[in-house]
């Protein structure tokens, strides 16, 4: 698995992922109360909700920020390890909320992954599918230790530090 | 270069800052302790306060479609179903205009009809209320319901 320590692929995997977060984010940060509303029909952030403490506003209006700051920090690597941890968080924090609109039979519609507005796709395997691949991503930056460039070409490599 | 748990917190404290500061200058912020369906001039009220106005005699309006009316309410409320508001609005309007206290419910998450219905009536002159998370909150607390079309 020595490939899995290639500078070029640490990095076209941190920037990917980033990118995606950015992406993810712009949409529901330019349409706050259409993501509002998609995050309280997952049932799991208001007032009687599985986490009754937590309003789905507020909610709302942090989450897209926190998608971009992660999605900034691994695109321009720097704290890219902590940015990768917080995205692992975020996306097993995802699974268990698209896991629990499934389990519980919660027609959401929209999944508010990507856009807000319009036609979206629903919570289903799919949507688990992408987001497992996402936290493998972020699994991956946060785990994986790079080997230097300067390393890349020694024979021996670099025992992790 | 292991992960530091301080700068994890420096992020999502930075990002939660972001977002409020955000919220509070867009434009379009949002009321943080409520959820995305209630408005600035909606007015909710809960589940037990609901039982006591019903105990009143005060009107309850199920702003749902009126299938969903038919195979169960609150006993004594009257359809008034959001996807057919003008029809159904048309019947009942004197008996509105001589009611106080309206309240309107709906069928809770992800069911905005009894705060447009609320808005709506307001439009014409008519206050009314919205029961907060409507139809389940009604149920968990093991209020009474009714089946079929009679209110």
């Amino acid at each position: 698995m020595r490939w899995l320590r290639h500078p070029a692929l640490y990095w076209v995997v941190s920037i990917g992922l980033g990118a995606v977060f950015i992406y993810a984010s712009l949409d529901k940060i330019a349409h706050p109360l259409d993501f509002a509303r998609i995050v309280y029909r997952y049932r799991l952030a208001g007032p009687s909700a599985a986490l009754g403490v937590v309003p789905a506003n507020a909610f709302a209006v942090v989450l897209p920020w926190l998608e971009a700051v992660v999605g900034v920090l691994l695109v321009t690597g720097l704290w890219r390890r902590e940015a990768a941890a917080i995205a692992a968080a975020l996306l097993v924090m995802f699974l268990i909320a698209v896991g629990y609109v499934m389990w519980q039979g919660i027609d959401v519609e929209h999944c508010g992954c990507f856009t807000v507005g319009g036609e979206g796709r629903g919570a289903g395997w799919t949507l688990i599918a992408s987001d497992l691949g996402l936290l493998a991503a972020s699994l991956y930056v946060l785990l994986v230790r790079p080997r230097t460039v300067a390393s890349a070409s020694a024979a021996e490599p670099v025992p992790a530090a | 270069m292991p992960v530091r748990v301080g700068r994890i917190a420096v992020i999502l404290l930075a990002a939660t800052g972001v977002g409020l500061a955000w919220n509070a200058l867009s434009g379009q912020g949002l009321a943080l302790t409520r959820n995305a369906y209630v408005r600035a001039g909606d007015e909710e009220i809960t589940a037990k306060e609901a039982r006591a106005r019903l105990d009143k005699g005060i009107l309850f309006l199920d702003a749902r479609p009126v299938a969903f009316y038919e195979m169960s309410h609150i006993p004594g409320a009257l359809p008034l179903p959001e996807d057919d508001f003008d029809k159904h609005f048309a019947k009942l309007e004197p008996r509105l205009r001589s009611s106080f206290d309206i309240v309107v419910y709906c069928s809770g998450f992800g069911c905005e009809a009894s705060h447009l219905v609320a808005r709506k009536l307001k439009e014409r002159g008519i206050p009314a209320v919205v029961l907060s998370e409507g139809w389940p909150a009604w149920t968990e607390a093991g209020y009474p319901t009714r089946e079929g079309a009679q209110p």
